[in-house]
């Protein structure tokens, strides 16, 4: 059979990795570890909540990459392999944008629109710059709670 | 302009398991897991946007998602957990017999993944079928009983759990068909077909996606059972 | 080897053996064709069932502009026509614009353009023309029933509470054939990637080829958001789910962000191909190495990654964060320039080449025309000012036409006549397909030049009644008359390509003289391609346009052009018939 290599990027050859027991076996109870450790800090206050929720995705990131590393074989694939992994989840990210719509939108009402709109209401943008600070009470969508 | 290779003779007869459009099983190969991350990919993109959607909710409405995912059992949620890590380390398991050729300790492999994959939706069944019990499917009836929304507003409890039914259930469709692909896998194993004894892809292949389905389940789990309090 | 008859009787059909087996009279059987694994076959399939919707998706534009013609309408209801213009919609986004090129000349091209024996995965290639018909059944089966209403962009909460439970049918319709979408975005990917010929390194790719990558690429990471979406107002519709329903608290505006996210790299699944189709055949009818071959491959694929980055532009008064909304309107504006480098550089092709004015290239440079047309007002559209005057007017609608119908379609048919020999092993008649191609470009303009006008002086998009400004009227009129053209001229095409099957003449591997790995197989090819792998020697787009003039001038002196000389022959054999 011929042996002609069909594609510049074809030559790696690095497929075939047997990957060793104790490396799955372990990987395996590592994962278990990390497991209970996310039970755990689910119930463990670190601070604030921001702090604890962005300790449950790390973990959850943590465990992850493991499974893609090891389960998955990404260590021993090929770079377009791995390239696939990046863009895969660089484009989540990308997509994650769409909330910084709502971080920079100001939710009903906004201040300054529906009173003292300079010449009697004519144009429906706010007129005061920069524009006045959210107020704590705004509609139903952030209702402060205890 | 073009010259013709002379020495490639075309592969049929040569492996059986090699299609008619490769010139041999290296190129093969790499075109199937090079095609199977390209599906991952896309999964990617298809689970990241009902992501992106609660990631969303959840920061709107923390107090009440908070609230209302009390209702979920987080036991049933953890032995969900390790029953599908357990899969994963299986299906790897499973993977290397593939490599190794080992056709017995395949199918075993191969066997406790259906087994735990079937505990899965065991337990998922279970879980439903209490949020059903409780009128925690969102729809007319939804909060009927008051007591099981731990004190969450309806509307944003419903919301809740309208992404609660509607991710898992994508997530627990993804493991069905899982089941079918691996059942279909270890049939082949059985019947000794040369398609996967002599190639260790599509057991490899298999084996991606059910990492996959794991994956999710490792975000899945903490941002449904185990939210921590506002 | 041929046609081999049921009936054992007939033995005429093996007494006239046939001079060499190709993909299409391999076998004649209609299994063969269902099951088939072969790129070209399924090509053919696409052809078959996309040409169908386009008529389909046609007829709705027909009502559309009939019904325009007067101030308050006089043929279609309003439910009607709110009916007729989603239908037109969807059929041609979903069902046309986002398979033609690929699933066609794409799925017929690419194995041949980089020497492989077939795509990487022909099952799923094959799966992937039953999605699409699949897909297709559903949505003709939702219209059938009584029709949707919510436009092609189903904005939640209309299509998810309001619109009529069609949306459904065809909202999973859609749903599946995404999915086809997705399958043929694979195996462009895995075959570009590990299919290529001995030598056929990533520079020595034909742009078209680029253009497909980046294609798949766009298909395999946009796709799925909006199949999860549309998957959303399913779930609202049928299982109670509220997703996106804003009475308990969810945000219908997300809808419209997800929708975005891949509805604008879509209008890049249909223009990419184009790109591509529309480099090879500048390439080739300029007889000359395309002008900054690196420079547009690579701005095929920074488009698929900055067309991820300006969705937003469809939502500067959907109640986006205005801060946003300037991010976005920057953004819009980078991508404009990588499709204006592959204008420049198609012009600057030009500039020296030996051009020949056939078909495919009177085809490509309206395209150039058309496209820069609509690739500017895009930049009208995505100034945050000027769009809040011109969204949702007949301003777009004339800027997004210009770009699909301008730039793909045009492509589409350059491309079509362009490969037909390739395909069918027939030419077409050359002079009604040139008179044509200009029909094409004029009634195009016709149509769609005064929405621009109508549109800027206010008039609405998707409304039928116009009686508050009858000074639209004669806008209105023209581009009535213009689609009327228009519709000749695609129906032209249609006829004469159809005959061209039976009676066309018959063509030589090569019959443009043009270079590329797909010419050089017989016409039509063998059904693995190559009798053997080629090995690739030289460099993409090799011509040499001065040879090739003088060439030309010595044969013009004998009176035959030497590339017309197949051309003239087939039509002398016309003249023989009648
Ligand atoms: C040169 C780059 C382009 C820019 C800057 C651009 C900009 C825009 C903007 C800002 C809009 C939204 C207008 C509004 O809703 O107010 C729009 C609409 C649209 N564009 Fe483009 N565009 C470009 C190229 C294209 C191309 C190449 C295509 C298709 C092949 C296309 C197809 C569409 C379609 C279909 C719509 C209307 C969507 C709807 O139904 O609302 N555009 N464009
Ligand atoms: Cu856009």
């Amino acid at each position: 059979m011929a042996s002609t290599p069909l594609s510049s990027d074809s030559k790696h050859g690095g497929h075939s990795h047997v990957q060793p027991v104790w490396l799955l076996l372990g990987n395996m109870l590592w994962l278990m570890v990390l497991l209970i450790i996310t039970w755990w800090a689910s119930t463990f206050d670190f601070g604030n909540v921001v702090i604890n929720n962005v300790v449950a995705m790390l973990i959850a990131t943590i465990k992850a990459v493991f499974v893609i590393w090891i389960f998955m074989g990404v260590m021993h694939a090929s770079k377009l392999a791995k390239i696939w992994v990046v863009a895969g989840f660089g484009f989540l990210f990308l997509m994650f944008g769409i909330l910084g719509d709502y971080a920079t939108r100001q939710f009903e009402p906004v201040s300054g629109w529906e009173t003292n709109v300079p010449n009697g209401g004519a144009s429906s943008f706010p007129r005061q710059w920069p524009p006045q600070k959210k107020p704590e009470q705004v509609g139903e969508n952030f209702r402060p709670r205890g | 302009m073009a010259a013709i290779a002379s020495d490639h003779g075309h592969g049929h007869g040569h492996d059986e398991a090699l299609h008619h459009q490769f010139e041999n099983m290296e190129q093969q190969n790499d075109s199937y897991i090079v095609g199977m991350w390209t599906f991952l990919v896309t999964e990617v993109m298809f689970f990241g946007a009902l992501f992106l959607i609660y990631t969303l909710y959840r920061s709107m409405y923390q107090m009440d998602f908070f609230l209302a995912h009390e209702a979920l059992n987080v036991q049933m949620g953890m032995i969900n957990t390790f029953v599908l890590l357990f899969s994963s380390f299986t299906v790897a398991m499973s993977v290397r017999y593939a490599q190794l050729q080992k056709r017995g300790g395949v199918l075993a492999m191969l066997g406790i993944t259906q087994v735990c994959a079937l505990a899965f939706m065991v337990v998922k069944y279970f879980e439903y079928q209490e949020k059903f019990g409780h009128h925690l499917y969102p729809g007319p009836g939804f909060g009927s009983h008051p007591e099981y929304l731990h004190g969450a507003t309806p509307n944003f409890a419903q919301l809740y759990f309208g992404l609660y039914f509607g991710m898992t259930g994508l997530h627990g469709l993804h493991v069905v068909i899982g089941m079918i692909v691996i059942g279909y896998l270890m049939a082949k194993w059985w019947r000794n077909s040369p398609m996967v004894t002599k190639d260790y892809i599509p057991t490899e292949l298999v084996g991606l996606y059910w990492h996959f389905v794991d994956l999710v389940w490792i975000f899945l789990f903490p941002l449904m059972y185990l939210m921590p309090k506002p | 080897m041929s046609a081999i008859p049921a009936d054992p009787n007939v033995t005429a059909v093996s007494a006239t053996p046939r001079t060499e087996t190709n993909y299409l009279n391999a076998d004649w059987s209609i299994k063969s064709w269902l099951l088939t694994g072969d790129h070209k076959r399924i090509a053919i399939l696409y052809l078959v069932s996309v040409s169908f919707f386009f008529f389909l998706g046609s007829i709705a534009a027909g009502l559309i502009r009939y019904e325009l013609t007067a101030p308050a309408g006089f043929i279609l209801e309003s439910e009607t026509y709110n009916k007729v213009f989603s239908a037109h919609g969807i059929i041609m986004v979903f069902l046309f614009l986002i398979v033609a090129i690929p699933a066609i000349l794409g799925n017929f091209l690419l194995p041949l353009m980089i020497g492989a024996r077939d795509m990487a995965f022909p099952r799923l290639n094959l799966l992937s023309w039953y999605l699409f018909m699949a897909g297709g059944i559903l949505i003709m089966g939702g219209m059938i029933n009584g029709g949707v209403d919510s436009g092609w962009t189903f904005y939640v909460p209309y299509s998810s509470m309001y619109a009529n439970s069609n949306v459904t049918m065809v909202l999973t319709g859609i749903f599946i054939a995404g999915f086809s979408s997705i399958t043929t975005g694979i195996n462009f990917i895995v075959t570009t990637h590990k299919m290529r010929a001995p030598g056929m390194t990533w520079f020595r790719l034909p742009l078209m080829v680029w253009a497909l990558y980046a294609t798949g690429v766009v298909i395999i990471l946009g796709t799925p958001v909006v199949a999860v979406t549309l998957l959303c107002i399913i779930f609202e519709r049928v299982f109670h789910l509220p997703i996106f329903s804003a009475e308990l608290g969810g945000d219908p505006v997300l809808f419209q962000h997800l929708f975005w996210f891949y509805s604008h790299p879509a209008v890049y699944i249909m223009i990419l191909p184009a790109f591509g189709v529309q480099s090879e055949l500048i390439a080739n009818f300029a007889r000359k190495r395309v002008f900054g071959y690196h420079l547009i491959a690579f701005s095929s694929l920074a488009i698929a990654g900055l067309g991820f980055l300006v969705w937003g532009h469809h939502m500067f008064i959907s109640s986006e964060s205005m801060y946003q909304g300037v991010v976005f309107s920057l953004i819009s504006f980078l991508v404009a320039i990588p499709s204006a480098i592959k204008v420049f550089n198609w012009t600057a092709t030009l500039y020296k080449g030996n051009i020949r004015l056939q078909t495919p290239m009177i085809y490509a440079l309206g395209f150039i025309g058309l496209f820069t047309i609509g690739g500017l007002t895009g930049l009208f559209l995505g100034c945050l000012g000027t769009d809040v005057h011109l969204t949702n007017t007949y301003f777009i609608v004339a800027h997004f036409h210009y770009v699909m119908v301008g730039g793909a379609v045009t492509a589409f048919l350059g491309g079509l006549h362009y490969w037909w020999p390739k395909m069918t092993g027939r030419l077409y008649p050359e002079s009604i397909a040139k008179w044509n191609a200009v029909l094409v470009f004029i009634g195009f303009n016709l149509t769609f030049f005064p929405q621009f006008i109508v549109g800027f002086m206010g008039m609405p998009r998707r409304y039928h009644y116009y009686y508050f400004a009858p000074e639209f009227q004669p806008y209105h009129i023209m581009s009535t008359l213009g689609s009327t053209v228009l519709a000749l001229s695609f129906i032209i095409p249609g006829l004469y390509l159809t005959r061209s099957l039976s009676k066309g003449a018959k063509a030589s591997a090569n019959p443009w003289g043009a270079h590329g790995l797909e010419w050089e197989t017989s016409s039509p090819p063998p059904t693995s391609n190559f009798d053997q792998i080629p090995v690739v020697l030289d460099e993409v787009y090799d011509f040499d346009p001065v040879t090739e003039h003088e060439q030309d001038k010595a044969a013009q002196a004998l009176e035959v052009p030497s590339y017309l000389s197949n051309e003239a022959k087939s039509a002398e054999s016309e003249k023989e018939k009648r």
